[in-house]
């Protein structure tokens, strides 16, 4: 006969069991004492179906997305790690990802932000009004997105057309400088062009990916830099000019 | 829902194809890893130190620690529980070397003095428990409750780990959740008897 009430004292006694019985955390020992109280009382029979549609239905509770600001950090960070463990990352490029990771250009990281709306760390939308918003932050922001492909687009081009320029002023000054130096300048260039070349075959795999646009944009700029230095250095050699060449291969030596 | 069996070998396929195109490098690789799992783990992290800056740090740490431990990950596991296993520990890390630093949680009068009125519409005997309407039911139980609800509940942690994230005794945590949980059904039931 069921008499129980949920302000019984033996029901108070049997809470604490329920609870633990949902968690599957209850001992033999008092099983068979609850077994037989629940069998007469309705009201913790109803306690144990409410905990457990609680508990199971807990489990369905959605994750927080993080802004994309994190993403870009973790990126930067992770690139630094990478370049201090060359063996697992694009092994025998890692003069040209130590540089890619000191600095990480602005374009690539304004990109990022641009591709990924800012975003509050909210509770992410039930499958069906996720896909509704998610058609909206696509259609709202296909045309920034279009903007910032033309713009990497347009970026590479300059930095491709700056190098060809450079490279043939290298070129036609390279007799001035030591043969050992330009061996070297020369063997600094072969890096950061594998590494550029590495990164177009990333991003031709992943054409989204941060890490690697960073990458190839910022081996590019240090392509240009290390040329601008090295015509640079060809002119003061030109004059005899060895505190300025000293001064360039200084500043070299620190990139 | 339940995973069938062939969603979980397909699961299974896609961890061990990521892990290993992580481990040689591939660039895209770690970025699809965060996209699979970066949200759960930013949410096990800001349910544990409750702090969205603090939750932010962490969940880049534990990436890096990732990456760095890859090559420990045999497979046992699946990749969702492993990461998260290492997420929970460096949050609780985290929160251990913040413990002097910060007031420690208890059930104080204010949180007993807060305990929320029931819900407008009660959950009916027949019927299914809408998960909208136990988050807003979670929402409103005092801040001591609701932490040790949401880690043990959804996060699915031990009472002695939080225990250690609250800074409270085992017992406190399996105290905080038992009454979370019975005011919970208060609230949704719209009527009173907690137990």
């Amino acid at each position: 006969m069921e008499r129980h009430t949920s302000a019984d004292p033996a029901c108070a006694r049997f809470a604490p069991l329920i609870h633990e019985r949902v968690d599957g955390a209850l001992g033999a020992g008092p099983q068979p004492d609850l077994d037989a109280h629940l069998a007469s009382c309705a009201a913790c029979r109803e306690l144990l179906a409410d905990l457990d549609a609680i508990r199971w239905t807990a489990s369905e509770i959605p994750d927080f997305t993080p802004r994309p600001e994190v993403w870009a950090s973790l990126s930067q960070r992770l690139a630094s790690d990478l370049a201090a463990r060359p063996r697992h990352f694009w092994s025998g490029t890692r003069v040209a990802l130590a540089m890619a990771a000191t600095l990480v250009v602005a374009v690539t990281a304004s990109v990022w932000l641009l591709r990924s709306p800012a975003q509050a760390p909210v509770p992410q939308a039930s499958a069906g009004s996720q896909e509704g918003a998610a058609a909206g932050v696509i259609q709202s922001n296909d045309d920034v997105v279009k903007d910032v492909d033309e713009h990497l687009r347009i970026a590479d081009e300059h930095y491709v057309k700056a190098i060809a320029g450079l490279e043939q002023v290298v070129k036609s000054g390279e007799g001035s400088l030591d043969p050992a130096l330009a061996a070297t300048l020369q063997k600094n260039l072969g890096v950061i062009d594998q590494a550029i070349t590495e990164s177009r075959e990333a991003i031709k795999t992943q054409p989204n990916s941060q890490l690697a646009q960073t990458s190839l944009f910022e081996a590019l700029r240090q392509k240009v830099a290390l040329l601008e230095d090295t015509v640079a250095l060809i002119n003061v050699m030109r004059k005899g000019d060895q505190a300025g060449a000293a001064k360039i291969l200084g500043g070299l030596s620190k990139s | 829902m339940a995973v069938t069996p062939s969603e979980r070998t397909e699961a299974n396929r896609l961890d061990r194809d990521i892990v290993q195109r992580c481990r040689r490098g591939e660039m895209g690789a770690f970025e699809e890893l965060y996209k699979r799992f970066g949200s759960r783990l930013y949410t096990v992290a800001y349910r544990i130190t409750g702090s969205a800056a603090d939750a932010e740090d962490l969940v880049q740490d534990i990436f890096l620690q990732v990456y760095r431990r890859l090559d420990s990950y045999r497979g046992e596991a699946a990749l969702g529980t492993w990461l998260h296993r290492l997420a929970v520990n460096a949050c609780l890390d985290f929160v251990r070397s913040k413990q002097g630093r910060r007031q420690r949680v208890t059930e104080t009068a204010e949180d007993l003095d807060a305990l929320p009125a029931p819900a407008a519409g009660p959950w009916r005997a027949d019927a299914a428990l809408d998960r909208m309407d136990l988050e807003r039911a979670v929402a409103q139980l005092p801040p001591s409750y609701r932490r040790a609800f949401m880690l043990h509940d959804v996060e699915g942690l031990e009472h002695h780990e939080i225990g250690e994230a609250l800074g409270i005794a085992e017992g406190t945590s399996k105290s905080l959740l038992f009454k979370a949980r019975a005011r919970l059904r208060v609230v949704l039931r719209g009527r009173p008897g907690e137990r």
